[in-house]
């Protein structure tokens, strides 16, 4: 039959990202053997010798590894939760908004950070808040002596977290405005004969037009929980804030690529992998009773 | 005296005897005076086709050497359509040596690099040869991924290059020698590179009617002026008393790394006689550890003062380029090594401002008024080949090369882009270099009289002398010198002249009680160094009371660190 024929056809367009996947996440996989080794490069991951749970032991004795868990779970939350919300508001205000190239105009502008790597948007963000900065300035003005930011642990998750918003919201708002088209213009008329404010039309229409697709990319995110920006925080911090900032993933940077402790490095990484492991199926879980969302 | 003396001839002996060597297995008409003399005409085929090793033999077949480049990127001396893997450099080995050099990969110096070197270690993905670290060194040893080159060396190695590595008293060899075995051609550093001392604005003193300061209080006084006092005259009180180290640096300088700390605090440390990232040797006669002593603590807290009165860079190891601010003339003070100047940033420094005047002094004292800086090692510093390369000899060759033709070289042409070079300089080398200069400059010596082996730059520096100093030759302020003459020369001279003459008064040299690492070392330094350097930079900073030192010196010693110290004393014994 043609549709079949059709069928095999589309099941090949699968194939290059199988590929990249078996290339890039399947293989790697057995780098795990090293957090149960003391792994010498030389010898290779086959005959290096075996530890057993020795660098576990030794990772659940220091200090740091409360740090990191901590820092990365507060950041990755605070991250989730702010990146959900922002977006949100801001696409029900564009929404709102009647002109038409104006909401184009913020649209693009707001967007636009999100294309710049953060070895970029770093060097912005340090210049910005250093101690000569245009903050610090403005500070000055209403008589606050100049604060050095980036040496402040209590403030460095909330700069993490602010900054990866402010590039991330626009594009992320795009998600949204989509969601918002898909809203049948009959039920505004509609309401909006039955005598609904504007603000009552934003409540019991808008909002549970796109609840779903609230519901689902928050489910979702869980799965990216343990996922507190690596490039971001690399770029940004310093031996001062890692108290507070240090996460998992620049941890294992640090540990396993400048102080060649490859087995702690890995060992620390596979955590990390176990426990995300679980969030995801929890999450494709709730996914699937609350939003209805399947892949399988 | 005598002892240099006599080493000196035994060299010469040593290198004739190579060389009527080489000479008679190449078979060849040329006198050994040609062939000693290598080379800018090329072809000289000393050892050609006889398979007869030599340091300067020539390989009849070519070889290739892959390896791994550190690249400075604002390095611009390059000729137009040369690479680092392509350039006079490269192509004098080539023609030379029959070499041909490959980069496999290259990176930023630096940072970069050490990472790159770390990656191709864990991935036991080698080129044939690299430079390394030390730390990066020994984990290479362990995992056995280094050839054995003893014999390489012994049969290579040119007797310039041998008496160099002797010059440091076995301390050099040491260094790379494992159950007997030498893993590595080690550098040797001139005794200078050791020595971290101040350098300082003398214009701005100057303009604010002060005398550089001696003692830890003239410092403070100096560095509270250089803030308040408005010393570059723009009306805006935006100037830096002293600069720190910068993101990623070092706020002093230790066992593992006890060189060239440029823009740390050493001096300051040192002159409470606090030695912290050394092992010192306590009252009890025992090892002790220099970053637990109360001494420590009270450089700690000195720091802690100048920085919280705003006298320290308040964004230091947060700057990603602490030389920025000698460069743009916004900071007056900073701490480092006799090349930190010329070298260093000042090259910048005087195209921005011709009157930026920075002359370098051996304080601050101690309270004895002394000048008691920590010394480091020879060897900082490792020419590694990989185990199974089939042409060992072909990496300490192209060394050999560079150490004989190192002052013939068109330095125009950054000597940064000589593929694996790694220093090679007698421990005296910038000592006799000033005193030479200061004779050329007296008029009791010629250039040509000095043409001494080993001290390989020497007679280009007795050339290049008059042509950036202006009389007379006894100042050293930036307005006796005229950089614009030839600015390569100006670099080392004034390095040389105004860097070397702090160091020329007798000093208190405080050595380590050893540079090398132990067992435990291995497995637990990493965690015990994070937390050193983290605690004394909160402290410094403000970010953690003074008092944190304690709970440090006991956090330390619990996780390992005494372990440590005993094995360290086991050493020194």
């Amino acid at each position: 039959m043609v549709t079949k024929g059709f069928a095999k056809h589309y099941y090949l367009m699968l194939l290059p990202g199988f590929i990249w996947l078996t290339l890039f996440s399947i293989v790697p996989m057995f780098g795990i053997v090293i957090a149960f080794q003391d792994f010498n490069p030389g010898l290779g991951m086959f005959h290096s010798d075996w530890v057993g749970l020795e660098n576990f032991r030794y990772m659940f004795t220091l200090n740091d590894s409360k740090t990191v868990f901590v820092n990365t779970l507060f950041i990755a939350v605070m991250k989730i939760i702010a990146n959900m919300i922002v977006p949100l508001v801001f696409a029900l205000m564009l929404n709102e908004l009647r002109i038409a190239i104006l909401k184009r105009w913020v649209q693009t502008i707001v967007y636009l950070p999100h294309f710049l790597s953060w070895v970029i948007l770093s060097g912005i963000l340090l210049d910005v808040l250093s101690y000569k900065g245009p903050v610090n300035g403005i500070l000055g003005i209403f008589g606050i002596s100049p604060t050095l930011f980036f040496a402040k642990a209590e403030l460095f998750p909330f700069i993490i977290v602010g900054s990866d918003v402010w590039k991330e919201f626009g594009f992320n708002t795009i998600i949204f405005l989509a969601a918002l088209t898909g809203i049948n213009p009959s039920l505004y008329e509609a309401a909006a004969i039955d005598g609904a404010s504007r603000w009552q039309r934003l409540w019991h229409v808008t909002l549970p037009g796109i609840i779903t697709t609230v519901i689902l990319l928050s489910v979702l995110s869980l799965g990216n929980v343990l996922n507190a920006g690596f490039d971001q925080i690399f770029n940004l911090y310093n031996p001062l804030v890692y108290s507070s900032g240090d996460i998992i993933d620049t941890w294992v940077y640090r540990t396993g690529l400048l102080n060649l402790q490859y087995g702690l490095a890995t060992a620390m990484g596979l955590l990390k992998s176990v426990i995300s492991f679980v969030l995801i199926t929890t999450s494709y879980f709730l996914a699937a009773k609350f939003a209805n969302y399947r892949i399988f | 005296m005598s002892k240099s003396k006599k080493s000196m001839m035994l060299l010469l002996a040593g290198m004739l005897v190579v060389l009527s060597a080489c000479s008679d297995a190449g078979k060849t008409k040329e006198s050994p005076k040609a062939s000693a003399v290598p080379a800018a005409t090329g072809g000289t085929q000393t050892a050609a086709g006889s398979g007869e090793a030599g340091p300067f033999a020539k390989s009849a077949k070519p070889i290739t050497i892959k390896i791994g480049k550190d690249v400075d990127a604002a390095d611009k001396s390059l000729p137009a359509g040369d690479s680092p893997e392509s350039n006079p450099y490269t192509r004098y080995i080539k023609e030379n040596l029959n070499i041909d050099t490959k980069i496999v990969w290259q990176a930023a110096t630096g940072k970069d690099y050490d990472q790159k070197v770390n990656l191709s270690i864990a991935s036991n993905d080698l080129p044939d040869a690299l430079v390394v670290k030390d730390t990066q060194f020994r984990q290479m040893v362990k995992s056995g991924q280094l050839a054995d080159l003893t014999e390489v060396y012994n049969k290579y190695a040119s007797p310039a290059l041998k008496h160099i590595i002797e010059t440091t008293q076995g301390l050099a060899l040491k260094s790379v020698t494992v159950d007997g075995k030498m893993y590595a051609l080690p550098n040797v550093t001139t005794e200078s590179d050791m020595v971290h001392m101040m350098w300082i604005r003398k214009d701005w003193l100057d303009k604010l009617g002060l005398q550089p300061p001696k003692t830890m209080d003239d410092l403070e006084k100096v560095a509270k002026a250089f803030v308040e006092q408005d010393p570059d005259g723009n009306g805006k009180a935006d100037t830096i008393g002293i600069t720190g180290p910068q993101l990623g640096g070092l706020l002093n300088a230790d066992f593992i790394n006890p060189n060239n700390n440029n823009y740390g605090f050493d001096p300051i440390f040192a002159s409470y006689h606090s030695y912290p990232g050394f092992w010192v040797k306590g009252a009890d006669g025992k090892t002790a550890y220099g970053s637990l002593q109360p001494e420590t603590k009270q450089a700690l807290s000195k720091l802690r003062d100048l920085y919280a009165k705003g006298l320290i860079d308040k964004e230091m190891t947060i700057r990603k380029d602490a030389q920025e601010l000698i460069k743009n003339g916004t900071s007056g003070i900073y701490f480092g090594l006799w090349w930190a100047g010329g070298y260093g940033p000042l090259a910048d420094a005087i195209k921005n401002n011709p009157k930026a005047n920075w002359q370098a002094y051996a304080a601050p004292l101690d309270v004895n008024g002394e000048f008691t800086p920590h010394m480091g090692n020879p060897t900082n510093q490792y020419l590694v080949v990989r185990k199974g390369y089939e042409h060992p000899e072909a990496a300490i060759q192209m060394e050999n090369l560079l150490l004989r033709d190192e002052s013939k070289f068109d330095v125009k042409v950054n000597i940064g882009n000589y593929p694996l070079r790694i220093v090679f300089a007698p421990m005296d080398e910038m000592d006799v270099t000033y005193k030479m200069i200061k004779e050329v400059l007296a008029g009791t010596k010629k250039p040509e009289e000095l043409d001494l082996p080993g001290y390989k730059l020497l007679k280009a520096d007795a050339e290049n002398i008059k042509k950036v100093k202006l009389e007379p030759y006894d100042k050293l302020d930036i307005q006796y010198w005229n950089p614009n003459a030839d600015l390569g020369a100006w670099k080392r001279m004034y390095s040389t002249l105004v860097g070397m003459a702090p160091l020329q008064q007798p000093y208190k040299k405080m050595y380590s009680v050893t540079y090398s690492q132990t067992k435990t070392t291995e497995s637990k330094w990493a965690t015990l160094d994070k937390l050193e350097k983290e605690t004394f930079l909160k402290i410094i900073m403000g970010a953690a009371p003074l008092d944190s030192f304690d709970k440090f010196v006991q956090d330390w010693k619990k996780q390992g660190g005494d372990q440590i110290l005993a094995e360290i004393d086991e050493i020194a014994k």
